[in-house]
């Protein structure tokens, strides 16, 4: 009995682990491997990329508990603690457009700063709005845990 | 070996190092990948020592030093091979470059965990979320066009702004699709994301964005991409979670929603 009872307990604690991040990268390769395969499906006036379709993916096999956080959540967060980095290449992909820059630079980029400043702003007020219309129109409740 | 004169010695180096870079006639497609991932590697990690030892002064984030450096380096490298930096950037840094590159997929794919994790704020929110990034990126679209136009760009230049916010892969076809520059859109994106990284802090709290945390997370995933979604994970997890679907949703509705405003205000 005894023994048995350890067994039992030994398969939870290895229940709880994390998958080992070899199976973890296994996973994010079939799930891109798949999004490759269905991007092309959309017509090129209306464009899906393949890591958009991963996201969403992995996000329905997480919320149908057929990927469980324990497998993918120790190299995802990695991944995310990397993405700063993995954008240098494309801060430095401007060298190849120097030349654009020399003709418009200076009204493209006030036009950039303003448009990021805006979509934030707007995006962020916009939400707060409809939170507010959701609890003083609607009647309904706006609470979340933190 | 005495005979070698200086700018024979000269020439030997300069054929090694193009070699190796993969700058010579010969090499220039297969070039060297490891110079550009050495590259980023260095001008990020000293980006991070700046930042460091400057206190977090904003203009020494990492990424925007890393950015300006390696576009400094390529161009120097480029005039010393009498090439344009255009070209040199192409045959000497993409290869590594896109190898770096190439690991934004499984990044962006990863934030579905952040997403999963507050699913509890998407369930029921998810009719706010929608309606607000529909009508926060129409409002936006309209500011963005009358600025382009205060500004003096043409109409190629406008409709290269319009579809920034959503994810470059996304905004490039789109631009091209309604007349704009993709290269140029292309660039918008990643000012966008480098602006954020750089001044989310700062503006978040100037505008006092976090007053609302759904409202938050939305509008940094919707400004900054993914770096956006990073940024919002650092101020918590309702506001990453937002940032998440953000960077979806608002990719989609950018696809739906650009081209008829781009005909509406006679772009295309």
């Amino acid at each position: 009995m005894a023994a048995n009872d350890k067994a039992t307990k030994t398969e939870t604690a290895k229940e709880e682990q994390a998958s080992p991040i070899l199976i973890q990268m296994g996973i994010f390769a079939a799930i891109l491997f798949v999004s490759s395969l269905i991007s092309p499906l959309f017509p090129a006036t209306f464009p899906v990329p393949t890591p958009v379709i991963g996201l969403v993916i992995l996000y329905i096999l997480l919320a149908s508990h057929i990927v469980k956080l324990r497998n993918v959540e120790k190299f995802g967060d990695f991944m995310i603690s990397l993405i700063a980095f993995l954008f240098v290449p494309s801060g430095i992909q401007l060298a190849a457009s120097l030349d654009i820059l020399k003709a418009q630079g200076v009204q493209l980029v006030v036009v950039i700063l303003i448009a990021t400043i805006v979509l934030l702003v707007v995006v962020a007020y916009t939400t707060a709005g409809f939170i507010w219309l959701r609890k003083n129109v609607f009647h309904r409740d706006v609470n979340v845990e933190e | 070996m005495m005979t070698l004169t200086a700018t024979a010695h000269m020439a030997a180096w300069g054929k090694w190092l193009g070699d190796a870079l993969g700058t010579n006639a010969a090499g220039a497609s297969a070039g060297n990948a490891l110079f550009g991932i050495f590259l980023s590697l260095v001008v990020y990690l000293f980006g991070q020592w700046l930042f460091k030892i400057g206190k977090g002064f904003f203009l020494f984030q990492p990424l925007f030093v890393g950015m300006v450096l390696g576009i400094f380096i390529l161009f120097l490298f480029a005039k010393a091979f009498g090439t344009d930096t255009a070209t040199f950037y192409k045959s000497a840094y993409l290869p590594g470059g896109n190898i770096i590159f190439w690991f934004l997929n499984p990044a962006t794919i990863a934030f579905a965990i952040p997403l999963y994790r507050r699913n509890d704020v998407v369930k029921k929110f998810w009719l706010e979320i929608v309606l607000s990034l529909i009508v926060g990126l129409v409002i936006s679209l309209f500011v963005i066009y009358y600025v382009s136009k205060l500004v003096g760009l043409d109409n190629v230049g406008i409709a290269s702004m319009m579809p920034q916010a959503a994810t470059t892969a996304i905004a490039m076809p789109i631009a091209g699709a309604i007349g704009g520059n993709t290269a140029v859109t292309a660039m918008a994106c990643i000012l966008n994301a480098v602006i954020i990284y750089a001044l989310g802090d700062w503006l978040v709290k100037f505008f006092h964005v976090n007053s609302d945390p759904i409202g938050a997370g939305l509008g940094l995933g919707t400004a900054g991409h993914t770096v956006g979604s990073a940024k919002a994970l650092q101020l918590g997890s309702i506001q990453g979670s937002m940032a998440s679907i953000a960077v979806v949703v608002i990719s989609i509705v950018v696809d739906i929603v650009v081209p008829p405003f781009a005909s509406m205000m006679g772009l295309i």
